[in-house]
């Protein structure tokens, strides 16, 4: 059975078990030198993407930030055709296109996903029109980009079935919020655009698949865009190799917080098993 | 054989009106044959209204004006090429190409290369504009240095034509860069358009074959105008004399920048032994450098002609003298064929 039918079909505890798994595995790798590659891990991110993708039908598209692994898990990538990808790949993991399964691109310039969307979205409307709607995945950093403002104006002015989906984890790399996010939360700056914005707790899968719907639901109805912010924190590094300034009381007070904070050893052990298969 | 009509609506703008009109043609005959291009830009319906009338009144639904939003403009439209789409960006001026410089070397430059078996084609168009500091800054070269990009820059209406037919063809990112200095009255400047008559990415043209070869001149652009009209004055030093033997000199029109036509290139030092660029851009680091080097490496002699490294002037008198002169053109020949 192919590892994508496994993946989408899974329970969403499971598929976010199994993104947890992966991105342990995978940082263990970076850490004896196995992997090479630049990946930035979502860990403890990971009810966004499960939950978000659970309210998306095949026609639906996204785009994301260079924190995709599990956006293109969850939109249908196989897992093997993704760790390939992430270990050995040309494109790598922050300009991987597989359009085949409804993931267009990522991108490792911060901001570049929102106007680049906005495109697909448009393209959507007027080209291949089949009620599909595009999902842009960005975090609250690039909200200080001016292709995040480019992006949405052009998507209101257009009117685009264009779904941006932010997810807050209140850092920028190593950089605390005071540096680049005078409002604390996004969805305002939507809102100042004439889109529709809400706010959910990322870090609940249900809470956020129930507001990715009704988002969903409106967006495709009303052709028009809509902002999604998720409230989270990102548990590991920035990226794999780098350190991270955060305090380790810091850390500890948002791993309470963790969605994943009680996995059992039998969830471990089948997604292990899931991640040694696509490794292999 | 079947022309196009000659242009009948005075642009707003005073030169390059034949180009301009060219290129409306072309983007016409490829909108009237393929349904997925569409044009994007700021300001796009009112510049087709001027210039492209032929186009307003057939395809204005698939016209689309964008805000003032360089990158983003071009952004929207990789990923609406990511679609299927294929866009043709028009960013008016030169000088805001840098304020694209990361939609277009970030992402444009790069999609292809992401996914080979699924490339885009998306045409950028800027025009070289004749207003001063940062109004028609040459920049042509700075694009030929990254991977992933066309770079055109016809010299003539029928060039302008079958490029712009061409680059619609083929899925790749080109720039397709308009220079407004060209003089609509000059030679090559009235030649029939015929129509779908194609021009290959990569091929440069031989447009004067001296008498014995001399020197190989490689040009483009406004200094391939500024070539033909020094030598042919050279040439003719009076209404009645004509003076075959006074420059000897091949004149190639490089056309497209990137890829360059390495094998006429060849073609021509075998036949002239020496060559010469002459670059409206500025010299440092530009076209030149890179053909001078291979010539180097080739032992062959070449030497190089361009704008020196300042800020465009205002001023148009001042601009004048800041690309090569047409004394400074036929000195340079003389000079290589008399060494």
């Amino acid at each position: 059975m192919p590892l994508s039918a496994t993946c989408t079909t899974l329970s969403l505890r499971r598929q976010m078990v199994l993104l947890r798994v992966l991105q342990e595995r995978l940082q263990a790798l970076c850490d004896i030198g196995e992997c090479t590659a630049d990946l930035h891990l979502g860990t403890g991110q990971e009810a966004i993407p499960v939950g978000v993708c659970a309210a998306l039908g095949p026609q639906d598209l996204v785009l994301t930030h260079h924190r995709m692994i599990g956006w293109a898990l969850c939109k249908g990538v196989p897992l093997d055709v993704l760790v390939k990808e992430l270990l050995h790949g040309a494109a790598g993991e922050m300009h991987f296109r597989a359009p085949e399964y409804g993931f267009m691109h990522s991108f490792q310039i911060v901001g570049t996903v929102v106007p680049v969307a906005a495109g697909v979205a448009w393209a959507m409307k007027h080209h291949r029109k089949t009620g599909g709607i595009v999902v842009a995945v960005c975090g609250d950093a690039a909200t200080a980009n001016g292709q995040f403002h480019e992006g949405l104006n052009i998507a209101a002015v257009q009117q685009l079935p264009l779904m941006v989906v932010c997810e807050n984890n209140h850092v920028a790399g190593n950089v605390q919020e005071q540096h680049y996010l005078p409002s604390h939360w996004v969805y305002p700056r939507a809102q100042s655009y004439g889109i529709h914005a809400t706010w959910v707790d990322g870090n609940n899968v249900e809470q956020v698949r129930e507001a990715a719907e009704k988002a969903v639901k409106r967006v495709r109805s009303e052709n028009r865009p809509f902002l999604l912010e998720c409230d989270t924190h990102r548990l590991g590094k920035h990226k794999q190799g780098m350190g991270d300034l955060r305090s380790s009381a810091e850390m500890a007070i948002l791993k309470q917080q963790d969605p994943l904070r009680d996995i059992t050893d039998e969830e471990r052990t089948e997604a292990m098993r899931m991640v040694d298969a696509a490794l292999q | 054989m079947q022309l196009l009509p000659p242009p009948t609506k005075p642009s707003p703008f005073s030169r390059n009106h034949l180009i301009r009109d060219s290129i409306g043609w072309a983007l016409h005959a490829a909108m009237t044959e393929d349904a997925s291009i569409h044009l994007f830009g700021e300001g796009c319906q009112v510049k087709v209204h001027y210039d492209h009338p032929e186009i307003e009144r057939d395809f204005s639904s698939r016209c689309h004006t964008m805000p003032i939003a360089e990158d983003g403009i071009v952004n929207f439209a990789v990923g609406a090429a990511l679609m299927g789409v294929k866009p043709v960006v028009d960013l008016i001026s030169s000088d805001f190409l840098y304020r694209a410089m990361d939609s277009i070397c970030n992402t444009a430059a790069k999609a292809n290369f992401a996914k080979p078996d699924a490339p885009i084609t998306l045409v950028i168009r800027a025009e070289f504009l004749t207003g001063g500091p940062t109004t028609g800054q040459r920049n042509e070269a700075l694009f030929t240095h990254i991977p992933g990009l066309n770079v055109v820059v016809p010299s003539t209406p029928r060039d302008a034509y079958g490029l712009m037919l061409t680059a619609l063809n083929t899925p790749e990112v080109t720039l397709f860069l308009e220079d407004r200095e060209i003089e609509d009255d000059g030679y090559f400047m009235s030649e029939d358009l015929e129509v779908g008559a194609t021009v290959p990415l990569g091929k440069g043209l031989v447009r004067d074959m001296g008498p014995r070869g001399g020197v190989a001149v490689l040009t483009y652009g406004v200094m391939r105008q500024r070539v033909e009209e020094a030598v042919r004055a050279a040439r003719y030093p009076a209404r009645d004399r004509f003076d075959w033997d006074s420059v000897d000199c091949t004149i190639i029109d490089l056309r497209t920048l990137y890829p360059l036509d390495w094998d006429l290139l060849r073609k021509a030092v075998d036949r002239t032994g020496a060559l010469l660029v002459v670059e409206p851009d500025v010299q440092y680091g530009g076209v030149g450098a890179e053909i001078a080097a291979w010539a180097g490496e080739q032992r062959i002699p070449a030497r190089r002609l361009g704008a020196p490294k300042i800020t465009v002037p205002a001023a148009q008198a001042m601009r004048q003298s800041f690309m090569p002169s047409r004394e400074s053109i036929i000195a340079a020949i003389r000079d290589m064929h008399n060494a």
